[in-house]
């Protein structure tokens, strides 16, 4: 198998994450992060900020939906009777 | 009205919005406007600018929607408006930050391999900071983000946009989509684990 470089495997890593990688990418990435402590680190920090990326919602920051979208129906309805 | 990008709403939908008809338009406010006053919001910083910025973003849909030519999903059309309207915003405060690479050449050697260790926390350190004060620290170190590094992750990890969607709201190529998430994400990483 090809040797992959430490920072080829960094500049893979959303390749990975996001199942773009193609079969021989993905051996060689994960057959490098077996072997190398610091890619896996950095991988596993990646992995683990990534996901809670995704939990981050709007949740905390509750719109005022029916103020702020009354107005553009406002402006539709007036628009529409003008 | 995912997965392919192009518009796949009734056609009937787009000849109701088209004919201005409300019933048509509540139901789009009501399906996207949720989320594209919480993108707005996140982009700008603040909640007051975010919602003058969805409210003439909308209102401003609704009098250009004849232009919509169905070639990408609706949804990025909605979002590409708010995105410009937003960004016209923060440029005119001249808060605008664009990004160049990730810095991430420091780390490495000229023969691609560390530098130095791996900075920050490992999988045992990290599990005894609690996830809420995780989350906390990730949701803080993304509002510190430069705005192109902010608007791909809000897109892509928090509102959930397929790629051809963010391509189409954005106006990129997927290549360049690939390499800006991972331009970003390789940047949130730094900020919350080497912070």
């Amino acid at each position: 198998m090809v040797y992959i470089k430490c920072r080829d495997v960094v500049a893979k890593i959303s390749d990975i994450i996001d199942h773009e990688a193609n079969l021989m990418t993905r051996m060689r990435f994960y057959g490098h992060i077996m072997m190398c402590k610091n890619c896996r680190r950095y991988f596993d920090q990646f992995k683990e900020v990534h996901a809670l990326a995704g939990k981050v919602t709007a949740d905390d920051l509750p719109p005022d939906f029916e103020q702020v979208m009354g107005a553009v129906m406002d402006e539709i309805e007036g628009h529409k009777d003008a | 009205m995912q997965g392919t990008g192009v518009f796949q709403g009734d056609s009937d939908d787009l000849t109701a919005l088209k004919a201005g008809d409300s019933d048509a338009w509540r139901v789009v406010l009501v399906r996207y406007g949720p989320s594209l006053l919480a993108y707005a919001t996140r982009l700008l910083g603040d909640r007051a600018s975010g919602e003058e910025i969805t409210q003439d973003s909308l209102v401003n849909i609704y009098r250009t929607i004849d232009r919509f030519d169905g070639r990408c999903s609706l949804k990025s059309w909605l979002y590409r408006a708010v995105h410009n309207r937003a960004i016209d915003e923060i440029r005119r405060r001249k808060r605008y930050v664009d990004v160049g690479d990730t810095g991430l050449e420091d780390y490495f050697n000229g023969g691609g391999r560390w530098r130095h260790d791996c900075l920050g926390w490992d999988g045992l350190a990290a599990k005894q900071l609690d996830d809420k004060r995780l989350l906390g620290r990730v949701q803080e170190q993304m509002g510190r983000l430069p705005h192109a590094h902010r608007e791909v992750l809000l897109l892509k990890e928090v509102e959930g946009l397929d790629s051809a969607e963010i391509c189409a709201a954005l106006e990129i190529s997927p290549g360049n989509l690939r390499l800006r998430i991972h331009r970003a994400r390789a940047a949130l990483r730094a900020a919350v684990v080497e912070a």
